[in-house]
């Protein structure tokens, strides 16, 4: 590698791109992840009966259904990011490591 | 090697008579199917043998393992005998309040894949210190990422010994100790002949075990309520003697920072927990890394909706059923084996029997997992650089980390006998609070912070470690429960949101205090950590240091 710098690479147009995105999306569905896990955290610190209340005319919670929500939402968030990752992120990072291996 | 198997087969032969001696001859299928995993695992152990010769190897089978295969494997690490029996048993109890644990658990692994997964396995090795070390001081990261890595996997150890032992006393009639002592040659011998490559096929059968016993059970439970929710629910909160308070929140967090903290804990945790972190290193790549955290959320999501589902249908099929109480009205071994007795109302012996097994087949792969972790921060981060001071010897290395797992199998031998009667509940909890308050932190920044130095590393993240630990001894599980005094001195039973901000704030105090020129270079160096840990190249040369 030693043809082409660390500096020079971190201002190559593809290299940008692909750190870009990778920010964008991971950050964006960690906060995601966190708001979500903690207003439910929250909701148990601070208004515990609330979460009792019944959905319908059942005895059905709005507890369990938002415990069961969180869990479907994590799956939900692991699912989209490996389907971006595989659709944007992979072919990005493939541009970056061609233009590296080709300079060594 | 063939002498000690031998022996050992003969030994498990002894099993059913020994159990038939002590009246436990009821659970005979249970100790049959035991066997049987114990034999095919131990042929695991003696094929991987042949096929682990180097470090890479022992610590990382080869590489070779696939996102799908790695993805099973991690849930079979994860989903440990306290998630299934302790979660179930905490539905039975108290209802919603299963339901915190299991999301909590849950909800690590997002930030698991967004934020560690990929950068770990581009930049590590073996370990996690591997990663911290990359741009820093070996020599104090390792040792401090060492000592991170060996109080989580020794607390988590000591949980899963006594449960260990309890449950096999319970189940197989079989005495404490001798329980303790199986558990403890079994999990020596698959890691120190098999390494990585055995450890991860016997978490690979029992995540398989695991999953289809559990799957059966929730599956024969919704059976009995018409596959309706609401039927099953409304059963329970008639038969329940807390009524319609199972619903929501109940006894589980008592006050707002307790819940916090808790819940910080559970998510951040994840992310620390050694014996998690090292499964990235057995995949080929990134990509592969990715795919095994896919895998695994959909596993262990899918698997506390059953024992949720497991739990409530103890609560209504054993709660009718006088013949699973005691004469003071408490469950039979206690609250956590709720999902135990309720595999006998659903499925008579046989199904007892699968379950006990796979229960106790559970126990064994977390253990070997934890040992593998403990054994590898040992030899690779301690060993490697105190006394072979980084100079680069395998076949020394791998002989420690044997040794290593001999002297950790005889210390949870001890440990699990030693606190045979501690309440084991806080000892997850504190492995988690310890991995959220020093080993996330430290991970966390030395990947994505330009400017942490070794010096903030070290400060913070020894804060941290201390000072979760020590809020824990004088809190009241410890203070009070174990020591017998009357207060607590400090109030709350989790202290995750105190210890994980002194790790933060003195990690960044340090590093932006730290001035000197070893600090720059450090600094310096992030942007080709950064262009490594996202594009992986160079990933396998420049980390043999």
């Amino acid at each position: 590698m030693a043809a082409i710098t660390i500096d020079q690479i971190k201002h190559q147009p593809e290299y940008l791109a692909l750190t870009r995105a990778r920010s964008r999306i991971t950050w964006t569905l960690s906060i995601a992840t966190f708001v979500v896990y903690f207003s439910v955290i929250l909701l148990i610190a601070f208004a515990p009966d609330s979460l009792g209340e019944p959905i319908s005319s059942g005895v059905t919670s709005i507890g369990i259904l938002l415990g069961l929500g969180v869990i479907l939402f994590c799956l939900l968030v692991t699912g989209i990011y490996v389907y971006y990752a595989n659709k944007v992120l992979e072919p990005l990072k493939q541009a970056v490591v061609r233009k590296l291996e080709g300079a060594v | 090697m063939k002498n000690l198997f031998a022996s050992l087969m003969l030994l498990l032969a002894t099993a059913p008579v020994y159990a038939q001696a002590q009246g436990g001859g009821a659970h005979i299928s249970a100790i049959l199917m035991f066997v049987a995993f114990v034999m095919v695992t131990l042929g695991i152990t003696w094929w991987a043998a042949r096929r682990t010769r180097t470090a890479r190897d022992f610590y990382a089978a080869g590489g070779g393992i696939t996102g799908f295969q790695n993805g099973l494997a991690i849930a079979g690490d994860y989903m440990s005998a306290a998630s299934f029996l302790g979660i179930a048993g905490l539905v039975y109890l108290s209802g919603f309040d299963g339901l915190i644990y299991a999301i909590g658990f849950l909800v690590g692994w997002p930030i698991v894949l967004l934020l560690i997964a990929e950068p770990l396995r581009n930049l590590g090795k073996y370990t996690f210190a591997d990663v911290a070390s990359f741009r820093l001081q070996q020599r104090p990261i390792r040792i401090l990422a060492a000592s991170g890595s060996l109080v989580t996997v020794t607390f988590y150890l000591i949980a899963q010994m006594v449960g260990a032992g309890k449950l096999i006393e319970v189940l197989f009639g079989l005495p404490y100790e001798f329980a303790v002592v199986i558990v403890g040659v079994l999990m020596t011998l698959y890691v120190t002949f098999g390494g990585m490559l055995a450890t991860t096929w016997v978490q690979l059968i029992k995540a398989v075990l695991l999953l289809s016993g559990a799957s059966l059970m929730a599956f024969l439970v919704l059976y009995h309520f018409n596959f309706s929710f609401e039927n099953m629910f409304s059963s329970a909160v008639d038969v329940h003697a807390r009524g319609i308070d199972i619903m929501a929140p109940g006894t589980l967090v008592s006050d707002p920072i307790s819940a916090i903290s808790l819940g910080l804990a559970l998510m951040f945790g994840t992310a620390g927990l050694p014996h998690i972190l090292m499964r990235f290193f057995t995949v080929r790549d990134a990509v592969q890394a990715r795919r095994s955290v896919f895998y695994a959320t959909g596993f262990i999501g899918y698997f506390y909706i059953l024992t949720f589902i497991i739990g409530f249908g103890a609560i209504v099929l054993l709660l009718n059923n006088p013949g699973y109480f005691d004469g003071s009205g408490s469950l039979i071994g206690g609250g956590n084996m709720a999902a135990i007795h309720l595999s006998h109302a659903l499925g008579g012996d046989i199904l007892l029997g699968f379950i006990s097994a796979v229960a106790f087949a559970t126990i064994l792969a977390v253990v070997s997992g934890l040992t593998l972790a403990g054994s590898s921060a040992i030899s690779h981060d301690l060993y490697a650089t105190l006394f072979l001071k980084g100079k680069h010897d395998e076949k020394k290395e791998i002989r420690a980390s044997r040794i290593a797992t001999i002297c950790l199998g005889i210390l949870a031998v001890m440990l699990g006998i030693v606190f045979e009667n501690q309440n084991v509940a806080f000892m997850v909890g504190l492995a988690f609070c310890v991995a959220a308050s020093a080993n996330f932190p430290i991970l966390l920044l030395s990947m994505y912070w330009k400017k942490l130095t070794t010096r903030g590393a070290v400060m913070g993240g020894s804060a941290g470690l201390i000072t979760a630990v020590l809020l824990v001894v004088i809190g009241p599980t410890v203070w009070v429960d174990t020591f017998g005094f009357a207060e607590a001195i400090f109030p709350y039973k989790y202290p995750a949101i105190f210890s994980i901000s002194i790790a933060f704030i003195g990690i960044w105090l340090f590093s932006v205090l730290d001035k000197s020129p070893a600090a720059k270079r450090e600094q310096e160096a992030f942007d080709a950590q950064l262009v490594r840990s996202q594009t992986g190249v160079g990933a396998d040369s420049a980390s043999e240091h």
